[in-house]
């Protein structure tokens, strides 16, 4: 499994790397399967897999301490500002996402450039759980209820972005590969 | 003369509480002298007792044929809606209502609720609902739209699968739930759409999941108690696959032990597909039923070398221990997902012989293949009779030689790894898909819902993960040429060839078929139009504009004030239908595995729907 092993061995990563490694241990003691059971709330204040990182451990700057700020699409709560993709631009991160968007099958549930079948589109302007790029990531991340399974147990953090650039790419001209 | 038949007709039906049998009331009704040619000596093995709908296909010989009538070529211009009521879920309504003891029972697609709807008072009224709750993971795993084809009456229960794989038994007069038998895992990506039939006293149900790379079975549950009698995979060796000492298949490329891993790499047979998601029907004489099989499971056939067998096959099974007593593979090796579970319509027929004479009532075992080629057998034997493209746009192969059973294929047409094949007809949909056809004994002929739709089709990689699609393939679909996608064909089964015809311009006809005893034969459009025709000409004798696409089946029966009624579903959906869904875009042409290609504008011409409709004179 590459679960916990990132990409990246910069030092500036190094907090993020401990707390999403804390984050699957935590994970591992749910016993959770790769199914579509949200994460649950944040333990101790520490982010659990599923959400991205903290910003702080991105270098932007917060409001509160990153052990106290609550992680992913929690209702009522609106002072946690959307985190950009750290991968933003990067051309080649792009097309990786589309790569990895049909090697773990997303094409098959979700059409051959997005637009829906046995899962939803994900081209159109409906997205039911926010479509910017942190929460596309958790819903990536966490799964989704009616079968969208739970990729943040299996993929290493980088892959979920570069996925996470590829669908907001969808119906741009950056989209690679578009139909 | 046609009165006196019609009349004759009416009392055959009258007599069918009797000892009569049903093919000497067909007999007295003389020459339906208005029929073109020669008519066959037809027998039916499995007619309607009565003016009720118990089974998904009405009969055991899924000829959805019922010999009532009162409404015919002559009046059935004057139907109307009697009825309408919704069943409250916004998705493809496959299969149809049944009709017992002046009860209606509706099983709803996901969740799968049964709806049962007193037919004593006037306009109906709802007698009870039973909600099972199904799992909502398994919407996400269902490949085409969380469809349900249908339920069977036995026992004093209605019997159906839900979408997350289980079948429930539930009392058909207070709605309690009898038993629940999980048959199979959502987690592994198994699904239950087709209608569970009941031969005796075993259920039988089958397996979806061929584009998760589902290992197939078909399985028989007791009727009383919902308890697993047995279980037939569709791959693995022959102990699983229940090939044994009743087993002799027809042709010897079919004949060699354990098949269904020796024609496999490695162990690419535990993930074979060749799941059986379509009709059974069953000859009570022969003790025997039938059904088809679907892909191989991964769409790239280069990820499995070898004929994978028992994918794209009929089967011919004991229904008292599953043990298969013949099969027949129609496609080795499948390029092109054509998944062979249409149905198997089951009647006795004069078939002439090579030297000119006649075989006298044939066991004929008719399928309509998703191939384009429609195949008429000998179902005590699996022994392919004819093999003739129904759909003339059809050129992935050529002929069969029904002296091997095997296909001329086109190798041009092979799709594989690293190369996009284009033009490949028909499309994966099929030149039929899973829609049944009906057969009319009055006529001798199989009205069919065909499409005329083509495909690219380019092999990439595929990579098994449980619970999620399993392809390795890219496709894109369209209408294939000649201007039209859909054709309701009235075909000749002995000479093969088509009778008549009615096209579509733009869409595939997507619904079952109904014929009866009036010379009506109706069906319904993916645009939501019911029409009902004429059996020997194919005249429209009637049109009705419903609210939403048709894909289900129609069927009649005997209201208890001793009326002829008509009941369709009129609610789009299923795979061709996915992109009337608001959750699919009409701009991804490989969208819901390509289909979205060939029907980007059908969000232009209809919108989901949810209503049975109830039409009488």
């Amino acid at each position: 499994m590459r679960r916990g092993k990132l990409q990246h061995e910069d030092a500036r990563h190094a907090r993020e790397r401990l707390l999403v490694l804390l984050g699957v241990a935590g994970t591992l003691a749910l016993g959770l399967p790769a199914c579509t059971r949200a994460a649950s709330a944040v333990e101790g204040g520490r982010p659990v897999p599923g959400s991205p990182p903290a910003a702080a451990a991105l270098g932007q700057a917060t409001a509160r301490p990153v052990e106290d700020q609550p992680v992913g699409p929690v209702p009522g709560i609106g002072d946690v500002p959307p985190l950009a993709n750290p991968l933003q631009g990067d051309r080649s991160a792009l097309q990786e996402g589309r790569r990895l968007f049909v090697r773990y099958n997303c094409s098959g549930c979700h059409g051959g450039r997005a637009g829906g079948g046995m899962g939803p589109s994900l081209r159109d302007p409906d997205w039911l759980y926010g479509s910017s790029p942190d929460r596309i990531f958790s819903s990536i991340a966490q799964g989704r209820g009616h079968g969208m399974p739970s990729w943040g147990v299996r993929l290493p953090e980088k892959q979920l972005w570069e996925l996470t650039l590829y669908v907001s790419s969808l119906r741009t001209p950056d989209e690679p590969e578009a139909p | 003369m046609r009165t006196a038949a019609l009349a004759a007709l009416a009392a055959g039906a009258a007599c069918h509480g009797d000892h009569e049998p049903p093919h000497l009331a067909m007999e007295r009704t003389g020459a339906v002298t208005a029929l073109t040619g020669s008519k066959p000596n037809v027998h039916l093995i499995s007619p309607l007792p009565n003016g009720e709908w118990r089974l998904p296909s009405g009969d055991y010989a899924n000829t959805r044929f019922s010999p009532l009538a009162q409404i015919n070529t002559t009046n059935v211009q004057n139907l109307h809606v009697l009825t309408t009521a919704s069943t409250g879920v916004p998705h493809g309504h496959e299969g149809g209502p049944l009709v017992v003891n002046n009860v209606m029972y509706v099983v709803t697609p996901f969740p799968n609720n049964l709806i049962a709807i007193d037919l004593h008072k006037p306009s109906g009224a709802i007698k009870f609902i039973y909600q099972p709750h199904p799992d909502p993971r398994a919407v996400g795993i269902a490949c085409c739209d969380v469809v349900n084809r249908g339920a069977s009456y036995a026992d004093g229960k209605i019997i159906y699968n839900l979408l997350d794989a289980e079948t429930v038994a539930v009392d058909a007069n207070t709605g309690a739930e009898v038993w629940r038998t999980r048959v199979g895992n959502i987690d592994i990506g198994e699904t239950t759409t087709m209608a569970a039939l009941v031969v005796k006293d075993k259920v039988l149900v089958g397996s979806s999941g061929g584009e998760l790379g589902v290992r197939g079975w078909m399985a028989a549950l007791d009727v009383a108690t919902g308890k697993e009698v047995w279980r037939a995979y569709a791959t693995g060796p022959d102990a699983d696959v229940l090939i044994g000492s009743e087993f002799h298949a027809f042709y010897p490329k079919d004949q060699a032990p354990n098949q269904g891993v020796t024609t496999w790499a490695g162990e690419q047979w535990k993930l074979g597909g060749a799941n059986p998601w379509g009709w059974v029907s069953y000859d009570p004489e022969l003790n025997l039923v039938y059904y088809g099989t679907g892909n191989p499971g991964v769409w790239n056939p280069d990820l499995r070398p070898g004929d994978n067998k028992w994918s794209c096959a009929i089967i011919a099974r004991n229904p008292d221990n599953g043990h298969a007593v013949w099969a027949t593979q129609l496609v080795p090796h499948d390029h092109h997902d054509y998944d062979e579970i249409m149905e198997n319509v089951l009647v006795d027929m004069d078939w002439p012989t090579s030297d000119g004479k006649v075989d006298k009532q044939r066991k004929l075992l008719l399928h309509p293949g998703r191939t384009g080629f429609m195949y008429v057998m000998d179902r005590r034997t699996g022994e392919i009779l004819s093999a003739e493209k129904y759909v003339e746009s059809t050129n992935w192969a050529r002929r069969y030689d029904l002296k091997t059973g095997l296909p001329d294929e086109d190798v041009t047409k092979h799709t594989g790894s690293g190369k996009i094949v284009e033009d490949i007809c028909p499309s994966s949909t099929g030149a039929k898909d899973f829609t049944p056809s009906a057969f009319s004994p009055l006529t001798g002929l199989l009205y069919i819902p065909a499409h005329n739709t083509c495909m690219n089709y380019e092999g990439i990689e595929a990579n098994y993960i449980a619970g999620t699609p399993y392809l390795g393939a890219d496709v894109k679909m369209y209408p294939g040429p000649g201007g039209f996608q859909g054709e309701l064909v009235a075909w000749d089964p002995v000479a093969a060839r088509k009778v008549w015809s009615v096209r579509e311009d733009k869409l595939p006809v997507y619904s079952g078929v109904l014929a009866t005893g009036g010379n009506v034969v109706f069906y319904g459009t993916m645009d939501g139009f019911f029409r009902a025709l004429d059996a020997r000409t194919g005249t429209m004798l009637f049109q009705f504009h419903a609210g939403s696409g048709i894909v289900g089946n129609p069927i009649t029966y005997q209201g208890p004030d001793g009326k002829q009624y008509v009941a369709v579903y009129a609610g789009v959906g299923g795979w061709m239908g996915a992109v009337a869904s608001p959750d699919v875009s009409a701009d991804d042409p490989y969208a819901a595995l390509g289909v979205v290609g060939a029907m980007k504008d059908l969000k232009k011409v209809t919108g989901l729907g949810d209503t049975l409709y109830v039409f009488g004179l």
